[in-house]
């Protein structure tokens, strides 16, 4: 355990230490803090961006549901991957031209000034802020759960560490640093996840991935296509899946990554890595831990008969079925270094929707409706010590219910960022788009999402007509869009002038 | 996008891609994950198989696109 916590306080002391140059060598202007003085460049932006929403969940939530359920939840990956080239292909060339002519610091204030209202810029950040916040807090409790397996000592302890690394990363380094810390962090967690998976099939598969399969093919052949055992992943919810994951490109945490780029011809290369490293490697590691190497070596029914031991349930037992491999199979020092990788991947995903959360406190809620006459250095300020008062908010919701967050996730945050989207969307492409079609489509987007989801007689979201969150909310969030624009007068030249002609001109011209 | 939308490039373009997630929704919904389950190389599961074929597809239309057409060189 010594050597455990030895390793685990050299990596912080490495995080920490890398944030303290970060302040070092800033320029302690609002725009270096909270988007990097717009100077990243495309190897930095895949890794800031990859690693921002590959969290601790493609390493227990991800594997645990392909094990329990088969493969068909890897529709959502599909579409993440799709979603997400999508958003630095189409939108992201607009949204870091748009922001970088008029020095805006948060896509929040973008979509305020180009509706010219307040009170959407209000709403947004208010909606964003209540459904990122808590997701906050989800990433050091599930290293918590990865601490206490590995050291003995409380899940809390696990908890109070990540959380203090992700304070001291963001208040010191801010977006550039959180966006450099990503690449030690990302390559930590991929040679963590993808060694263990290699040292395991090398290990105790001696027929490879194939003698995997067909092992699997004698004890639980449901396992290998969908629907799945349990037969959950019916084509309708497979297909339903994908469309959330194609959704991915209105996460906030990631249209803020597009505002830090150094030039256009970041948005030209990076969807090739997108593919490539993200598509076509990255995401298939821990689709391979969980639908083929898991439930090899480990079936249902040994994983069962260790959650009775335990007093834990097969749910429980199943997102924790890759380190509980690891543990068995392999020497005590490398469950340190999978550890290590955990805690890179929740830092990484945790830091960059801490940092988006403070810019949206700070340059939205704090100056945009409180303090409009405040100076570049109070904002900084507002911003570094924001970060202190979520990451304790958002720990204590999760705290509080810590079943019901996994849930969260899928059923509140997701949907949740999407109802911006329109407005996102429209504000960007649509010169006919306006303010109160933004405020009425995202206020009864938001009120639609919580109503369905609050009010379920006999369990049923009647509401939502059974459907996932974000496929109801979504469709009435556009129509209102669309109908309340067309009926309402359009926006100024002036607008239309501002935020698309010379957006156009910019792009032309910018090299 | 918009600029995208104004050359004949960008509308085929944005039509494959369109194509190509309608054309994923069609065969999930058809069932042709579900069942011997199917084994590409005795490993690889349907859905696997599917997903890098659609990512195959999104990356020789970008890389096309983006390297021949793309309004902002």
């Amino acid at each position: 355990m010594v050597f455990d916590i030895a390793v685990l306080t050299i990596f912080g002391l490495i995080i920490i230490g890398m944030a303290a140059y970060g302040y070092k060598i800033s320029a302690k202007t609002a725009e270096d803090y909270m988007l990097g003085g717009r100077t990243i460049g495309v190897v930095v932006m895949f890794f800031f961006v990859l690693f921002a929403i590959s969290s601790s969940w493609t390493f227990y939530g991800f594997p645990g549901l392909l094990y329990l359920e088969g493969p068909g939840y890897v529709f959502f990956i599909w579409g993440s991957v799709a979603g997400f080239a999508g958003l630095y292909m189409f939108l992201g060339p607009r949204i870091w031209a748009l922001t970088k002519m008029n020095r805006f610091l948060s896509p929040v204030e973008a979509l305020g000034e180009r509706y010219e209202s307040k009170s959407l810029r209000l709403v947004l950040a208010i909606s964003i802020l209540a459904f990122i916040v808590p997701y906050v807090g989800i990433q050091p409790l599930g290293v918590g759960a990865g601490f206490q397996a590995l050291t003995g000592l409380p899940a809390i302890w696990g908890a109070i560490y990540t959380a203090v690394l992700l304070i001291f990363l963001v208040l010191l380094g801010g977006m550039r640093i959180v966006a450099w810390v990503n690449i030690f962090l990302g390559i930590v967690y991929v040679t963590a996840l993808m060694g263990s998976m290699l040292w395991i099939v090398n290990v105790a598969l001696p027929g490879g991935l194939p003698g995997a399969a067909a092992a699997i093919l004698e004890t639980q052949p449901e396992l290998l296509s969908a629907p799945g055992p349990k037969g959950t992943f019916t084509p309708v919810l497979m297909g339903g899946t994908f469309i959330v994951g194609l959704l991915a490109f209105s996460w906030p945490h990631v249209v803020i990554g597009a505002m830090t780029a150094r030039d256009k011809n970041l948005f030209k290369w990076f969807p090739l890595l997108i593919f490539v490293f993200g598509g076509l490697f990255f995401y298939i590691i821990p689709f391979i831990w969980g639908s083929l190497v898991a439930p090899a070596i480990m079936p249902l029914e040994a994983l069962t008969a260790r959650a009775a031991e335990l007093g834990t349930s097969v749910e429980i037992e199943a997102d924790r079925v890759v380190q509980t491999i690891i543990v068995q199979e392999l020497p005590g020092w490398f469950g340190v270094f999978v550890l290590m990788g955990v805690i890179a991947a929740a830092v990484s995903t945790a830091a960059v929707q801490l940092m988006t959360s403070s810019v949206i406190v700070a340059r939205d809620v704090i100056q945009g409706v409180f303090k409009p006459d405040a100076d570049d250095r109070e904002v900084t300020r507002w911003a570094r010590w924001s970060v202190i008062g979520i990451v304790i908010l958002s720990l204590s919701i999760s705290v509080i219910d810590t079943g019901a967050m996994a849930l969260y996730l899928t059923d509140v945050s997701i949907p949740g960022f999407a109802q911006w989207s329109p407005a996102l969307v429209g504000g960007l492409l649509w010169k006919r788009g306006t303010r109160q079609g933004a405020i009425a489509a995202t206020l009864v987007g938001v009120i639609y999402l919580v109503l369905g989801l609050l009010i379920t007689p006999g369990g049923s979201r009647v509401l939502l007509l059974d459907l996932h969150p974000i496929v109801p909310t979504l469709l009435v969030n556009t129509i209102v869009y669309i109908v309340v624009s067309l009926l309402t007068p359009a926006p100024s030249e002036e607008i239309q002038t501002q935020f698309f002609d010379e957006v156009d001109e910019f792009l032309r011209s910018e090299s | 996008m918009r600029e995208v939308m104004e050359h004949t490039a960008g509308k085929v373009y944005l039509t494959y891609l369109a194509a190509t997630i309608v054309g994923m929704v069609v065969a999930i919904v058809r069932g042709a994950m579900s069942v011997e389950p199917f084994l590409l190389f005795g490993w690889m599961t349907a859905p696997l198989v599917a997903g890098v074929i659609f990512v195959l597809l999104w990356l020789v239309g970008y890389l096309v696109y983006f390297f021949k057409f793309w309004p902002y060189r």
